[in-house]
């Protein structure tokens, strides 16, 4: 490792899933229209980025791809202590697909070398594809670390402790690495006034394609989005209910034993 | 559409008959080809023993190369290569999401992940998935040449033995040293529970006080002749159950009979994970609690009482 550890985290600007409706008429959501909020695990990639380098020293670099509005998203991440932003955005394409994200967040890393971490969500709260990361790497040429539930910096060097469906890993790889994390790694601190208003006045650094020598067609989508709706639930939402508690559960089990679910 | 070829990959060998089988219904009766890739880095010769393939690619990796999915999909590559297929089918677990993002990003192409259902089609591979945390479906198209999909698979099939032994095909080690070391790999001590596959679970949530009431669940679990599940704060969080127990968005999705729902509040992340449950009964002291919106049979009361009550009834006294 040669200076200070240079730390970058991918923040999403994405749909809020508490407040998306749903179009009454069509049963359908508008992404595009939807209100959005900062992904939550980044808020965790965040966090575990500003403890190292509340440790160890360094930087810490907010980095979001999509239209202007996604600055919401590098303020959150400022305000929960990273020293810098960057909005990575194309006029043309306000939205791009996770081929087009990968290949922005790429396009920068090889035009501003350096990072030496770069911390990803496990998955968006809006899509979680949880590829945005690894793909990011693949086009890098960088070992990807994904799941991380603890995060060790040596000399030069990072050890992960990850988790599986069925097993735990231990593995380290020397910088410069990329790395995702979950909501199991640690609790995001909650912004202060102070660092919200710190925040607010921090400039942010903002990059087109031709900036970052893309080609238009190196964004164009690979998958076409056809709709989003909300599948419709037909459950009986039958309210069982009795003079007394035995009188109700003698109630409901005749009615599961009607439905032919109980032994 | 016929006479395509999908190759079907996974590090998991439970998870290669369910693929194997989705792969097949996917290319249809007739000329499509399903090819298999299976990993071959000492972990025994899983995947050429499965019935279901017309080929198998023994991908050569270096002893227990799994942990670095930089050389799982420059391996997987090759295979792809080999087979030029019209779709690359994984499963959509961690690790298989990962190999799927790193092949994608290798070869420029489109890739989903946590994919419900999928078709061929002249365009493209028109694929179903959840979006929003599972509060919708999103359908979209995948364009373009090489596309991957990761498939969210149910509790997993048997394997049927080949009735012609297939084709073998070894797919020699990448070059070089990966760039990440194992250091340790533990397999976490799971109680053996596959709640996937469960008929019955009676699923617990934060309404319960203390880790010492679990045992009220456990005996209503009993009498139902169902399995204990929780939500994501009872495991994760509290750690009265492992994460086998552990039902939703990041934890399993169930499709039992009957799923019952005691102190659960009924957040999306939840739901999306017991959705498909053919009968839901709800038992929550809020009256206004969302889960009752997603319930077949509600019973608005303190678990403290209904549960014991229901116990007895189940008992016949
Ligand atoms: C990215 C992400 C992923 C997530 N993944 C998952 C996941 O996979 N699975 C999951 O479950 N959650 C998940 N969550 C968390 C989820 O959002 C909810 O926080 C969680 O499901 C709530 O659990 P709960 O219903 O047990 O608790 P609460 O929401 O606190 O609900 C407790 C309920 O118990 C009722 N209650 C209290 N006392 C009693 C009583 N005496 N008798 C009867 N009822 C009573 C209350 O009225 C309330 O409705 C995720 C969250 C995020 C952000
Ligand atoms: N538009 C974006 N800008 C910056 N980072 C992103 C963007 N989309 C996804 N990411 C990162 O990729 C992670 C995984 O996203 P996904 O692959 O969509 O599940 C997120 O948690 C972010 O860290």
């Amino acid at each position: 490792m040669s200076g200070p550890i240079r730390l970058w985290v991918a923040v999403k600007h994405g749909v809020d899933v508490v407040l998306a409706r749903a179009d009454r008429s069509t049963g359908t959501v508008a992404m595009d229209r939807a209100p959005r909020k900062t992904s939550d695990f980044d808020r965790n990639a965040v966090e575990e980025a500003v403890r190292i380098r509340e440790k160890l020293g360094g930087t810490v670099t907010a980095l979001t791809v999509g239209p202007p509005t996604s600055k919401e998203a590098l303020r959150d991440a400022l305000a929960l202590g990273a020293d810098e932003a960057v909005l990575i955005t194309d006029p043309a394409r306000p939205d791009l697909d996770g081929r087009g994200v990968a290949r922005a967040l790429a396009a920068y890393a090889r035009t501003h070398p350096g990072f030496d971490l770069w911390f990803f969500g496990e998955g968006s709260t809006d899509h979680f594809t949880g590829t945005i990361g690894p793909r990011v790497a693949a086009e890098i040429g960088a070992p990807s670390l994904s799941y991380a539930r603890r995060v060790s910096v040596e000399d030069g060097a990072v050890l992960v402790e990850r988790e599986y469906e069925h097993e735990l890993e231990k593995v380290r790889a020397a910088f410069p690495a990329i790395i995702t994390v979950g909501q199991e790694i640690n609790q995001p601190r909650v912004p202060t006034f102070m660092s919200t208003l710190k925040a607010s006045k921090k400039e942010i650094r903002s990059f087109g394609p031709s900036e970052l020598g893309v080609q238009p067609s190196d964004w164009a989508p690979l998958a076409r989005r056809d709709r989003v709706f909300v599948p419709e639930v037909n459950r009986k939402r039958q309210a069982v209910s009795g003079a007394d508690p035995a009188t109700t559960a003698r109630g409901l089990v005749d009615a599961l034993r009607r439905e032919g679910v109980l032994p | 559409m016929s006479g395509e070829t999908v190759l079907v990959f996974s590090e998991e060998a439970e998870a290669i008959p369910g693929l194997l089988a989705a792969a097949r219904a996917a290319v249809g009766p007739g000329p499509g080809r399903v090819e298999l890739a299976v990993l071959a880095d000492g972990g025994g010769p899983a995947g050429s023993a499965v019935g279901g393939a017309d080929r198998v690619y023994r991908l050569l990796l270096p002893e227990n190369a799994r942990h670095d999915p930089e050389l799982v999909a420059v391996a997987l590559r090759r295979a792809q290569e080999a087979a030029n297929p019209r779709l690359t089918l994984v499963a959509s677990t961690k690790r298989g999401r990962e190999t799927a993002a790193r092949l994608a990003g290798a070869t420029d192409s489109a890739v989903s992940t946590g994919v419900a259902s999928f078709a061929l089609e002249p365009e493209g591979v028109r694929i179903r998935r959840e979006v929003l945390s599972g509060n919708a479906l999103g359908e979209e198209v995948l364009l373009g040449p090489r596309p991957i999909v990761a498939v969210m698979l149910g509790a997993p099939v048997p394997a049927v033995p080949p009735t012609t032994p297939p084709e073998i095909i070894d797919v020699p080690p990448p070059e070089g040293a990966g760039r990440i070391a194992l250091v340790e790999r533990t397999v976490k001590p799971a109680g053996g529970l596959r709640i996937e596959a469960a008929e019955r679970i009676v699923s617990v949530g934060r309404g319960l006080r203390k880790k010492e009431d679990l045992s009220l669940i456990e005996e209503l679990a009993r009498a139902m002749g169902a399995v204990v599940g929780c939500t994501r704060p009872i495991a994760a969080e509290a750690g009265w159950l492992s994460d086998d127990h552990w039902i939703g968005l990041t934890g399993h999705r169930v499709k039992p009979r009957l799923y019952v729902a005691v102190g659960i509040s009924g957040a999306v992340q939840h739901l999306v994970g017991m959705r498909e449950s053919t009968v839901v009964v709800a038992i929550n002291k809020d009256p206004n609690a969302p889960i009752f919106a997603q319930s077949d049979f509600t019973v608005t009361g303190d678990l403290y009482t209904v549960v014991p009550a229901l116990v007895r009834a189940l008992s016949g006294a």
